[in-house]
């Protein structure tokens, strides 16, 4: 059983997303950083990441390289990051190379067998750190998000 | 999928960045009107109001009929469409992961003790 969440944060420009896995902490990182691990979950529903297509050379300036593949259609989404931080087991920090997104997840142990995964995604960085949205409205994509849903369900 | 093009994006919210901007979009949201309408409820110039507007149908947030005698503006719900999709479908695929690596993990450790196989 695991739990979810996705509190929005204070960040400019972030996408929060979290997790609690009941299992030991350095299981839940050794799983995001082994090709046989990712290709078994990595690929969202419907979607597989195959084994043959996923590099990781988990340390700074090492790629980390997937290929998402849609079951239904066979169309492909290639994704190449760079690692900016490595740190086993609590931190793994990439920013993906056409996008310029960052996302960093943090593995915090909530007890031997409790694993909270806190993933942040930090998007369009320019636009955020516009003055204006310094001002608080942007503070996180969710509230961006309910903002929007708001205005398309009138 | 997490791969769709950021640029429409970038510049949706760009354009939502500025509190008059987003005033103005929430007005349309209403139903279309024109540079007069919007100008009301700001203590602003029309010129100045049209700037926004000018950043705003850039952005392709809202659009204008040539043909009306006013110009009223419209809001282009499918663009922001297009931002929302983009925020809820990145949530889909991380949840949707997670869901995966749950049961990943209940594999890698069916007595929840024993430590993780090794791998050849």
């Amino acid at each position: 059983m695991a739990e979810r969440g996705g509190a929005a944060t204070g960040h400019p420009g972030e996408l929060h997303f979290s997790r609690v896995f009941e299992a030991p902490r350095e299981l839940v990182f050794a799983c995001m950083t082994d090709p046989e691990d990712l290709a078994r979950f990595w690929g969202p529903a419907g979607v597989s990441a195959p084994r043959d297509r996923i590099t990781v050379d988990a340390r700074p300036g090492g790629v980390f390289e997937t290929v998402m593949v849609n079951d239904a259609d066979g169309s492909e989404y290639p994704t190449r990051a760079v690692y900016d931080e490595v740190r086993a087991p609590e931190l793994l920090v990439w920013t993906e190379s056409h996008s310029g997104m960052r996302v960093r997840s943090e593995f915090v142990a909530l007890g031997p067998q409790r694993t909270e995964v806190r993933i942040h995604q930090t998007y369009v960085p320019k636009a955020f750190l516009a003055p204006e949205a310094q001002a608080g409205f942007l503070s996180s994509l969710d509230r961006f998000a309910a903002y929007l849903g708001g205005l398309v369900a009138r | 999928m997490t791969t769709q093009t950021a640029d429409p994006l970038d510049a949706a919210f760009a354009a939502l960045a500025d509190p008059t901007r987003r005033a103005i979009v929430s007005r349309l949201a209403r139903g279309d009107a024109t540079v007069t309408e919007l100008a009301a409820p700001f203590a602003m110039s029309l010129p100045g109001i049209s700037k926004h507007l000018k950043v705003l149908e850039r952005s392709g947030l809202i659009s204008r009929r040539r043909d009306a005698q006013f110009r009223p503006c419209h809001l282009e719900a499918t663009a922001l469409d297009g931002a929302l999709d983009w925020i809820t479908t990145n949530r889909r695929v991380w949840d949707e992961r997670f869901d995966k690596l749950d049961v990943l993990l209940a594999d890698l450790q069916p007595a929840r003790k024993r430590p993780r196989r090794a791998r050849g």
